[in-house]
């Protein structure tokens, strides 16, 4: 009997039923929602420095990067934060003096005693990711394709690399997608870094300006030690 | 009690159906076993470069675990490996062949990460294990007064893996281990879905796992007698 009261008053109350519906509603969304913020750790690369001074610039919009499709089901990605623990680490790895800014160095911050030999600026081009149901493979991927902008002390244009950063994970029996986009957005990071390692110094633009800079290191020290 | 007969019947047959058939092939480079020191290491790596599948992780590891069941042949965990030698063991970077392999241990600093971390041969496992048949159906439906389910699913799997394993130190190949595990899985629902699965990952990875175990167990053997 009073269940049946408890029904009644329930059915009656058009406040609580609407909340009610917006509550499935949002539950029912959400159960749609893949939102992934990505986070990890990376390990230090073993490769040689490159004896360079390097300032990396991650901009806000580097920074906070988040990918959202609204194609088919709502998946939104958060790889700012992890982008700039990579790039970090990986600066630190490759070149002997490494550090960050936020912005551009101005001309008034660099001039005659330029406290770096490049400046790089990474900044992503484009996400996509591609799930099960759209592939018809049984594996979720993750596409990022970065543009490193690389300048030299004067500020000026050195190479405008573009990088490419894969990452894909199988389907597992009971494995969230979530979990599944977090751990292809991991790979795909991971595999960024072995790009930027293997990759820097074969670029041919950053190659000739190595290479030009090594000849004018060698020119120096030579004339140096054939002054009286 | 004559129903409750035929249904655990029923059930001991399906268990007993749901068994796997594993088939193992080896190729030895020559008869005699392979050396390994007690400092020395090995570690096995999965194949992750291929665009439809990858050597599952937990396969890796369970062949690691087969192959130091006992302590006597030391196992380097992939995950620690591919991190030490980070960025050259990402499916980007891995070496596909003994020649790259030799080319990237001219570097000195990679060279000498092996060496720290005694590294004497190294375990390719290609393979993944697939679903490659399914048949049947089960529905299952739920009310006020309750819910349950009912038909009868049967899917079958394979799982096909090839171990190559390097002698790091005369960089040749000293090996290979081929399994194939195939294994039909049931799925009865009268009210309860009841499961009947097929190990085929842990039949194949037992299969590989001990038989990778003999190509350096012999030489324990033999150093001890």
């Amino acid at each position: 009997m009073s269940s049946i009261k408890v029904m009644t008053k329930f059915v009656i109350s058009p406040r609580r039923l609407l909340a009610l519906s917006f509550a499935l509603a949002s539950l029912l969304l959400s159960a749609c929602a893949t939102k992934v913020e990505v986070d990890g750790n990376f390990p230090p690369a073993l490769t040689r420095q490159l004896p360079l001074r390097t300032i990396v610039v991650f901009e806000p919009d580097f920074a906070s990067h988040h990918f959202e499709s609204t194609e088919g089901p709502e998946v939104s990605i958060a790889v700012g934060q992890i982008q700039v623990e990579l790039f970090t680490g990986l600066a630190d790895s490759l070149f002997q003096h490494s550090s960050t800014a936020t912005s551009m160095p101005t001309s008034t911050s660099m001039p005659t005693q330029p406290e770096a030999d490049l400046i790089l600026r990474p900044s992503v081009e484009d996400v996509q990711i591609s799930m099960p149901n759209e592939s018809q493979l049984k594996v979720f991927e993750v596409w990022i394709k970065y543009n490193l902008q690389v300048y030299n002390s004067a500020g000026e244009p050195v190479a405008d690399w573009i990088m490419t950063a894969y990452g894909k994970t199988p389907t597992r029996f009971l494995k969230s997608s979530t979990d599944a986009l977090h751990q292809a957005a991991m790979v795909a990071m991971r595999d960024a870094g072995a790009h930027f390692i293997t990759g820097f110094a074969r670029v041919p633009e950053i190659r000739q300006w190595l290479h030009a800079r090594q000849t004018r290191v060698s020119s120096t020290n030579t004339s140096k030690m054939t002054e009286p | 009690m004559k129903k409750l007969a035929s249904g655990i019947s029923l059930v001991c047959f399906l268990t007993l159906s749901a068994c796997t058939t594993t088939t193992v092939d080896e190729y030895r480079e020559n008869s005699t076993s392979l050396l390994l020191d007690s400092s020395e290491r090995v570690v096995v790596l999965g194949r992750r470069h291929y665009a439809d599948y990858e050597t599952e992780p937990d396969f890796i590891d369970c062949i690691g675990e087969k192959l130091n069941a006992d302590r006597e042949v030391s196992v380097l965990p992939e995950r620690e490996f591919v991190d030490l030698l980070y960025p050259w063991f990402e499916p980007r970077t891995a070496p596909l062949g003994l020649k790259r392999l030799a080319k990237m241990l001219d570097e000195p600093m990679i060279a000498q990460r092996f060496k720290e971390q005694g590294l004497r041969y190294m375990i390719w496992v290609d393979g993944s294990t697939e679903t490659t048949d399914r048949d049947g159906s089960v529905s299952c439906a739920i009310g006020p007064g309750g819910g349950g389910c009912f038909g009868f699913a049967t899917w079958e799997k394979t799982g096909t893996y090839e171990a190559i394993i390097w002698d790091l130190q005369t960089l040749k190949e000293s090996g290979r281990v081929k399994v194939e595990a195939r294994g039909s899985s049931y799925m009865v629902a009268i009210i309860l879905p009841i499961p009947i699965v097929a190990q085929v990952q842990d039949q194949a990875c037992d299969g590989i796992g001990l038989q990778l175990r003999t190509f350096f167990m012999d030489s324990r053997v033999s150093e001890e007698s």
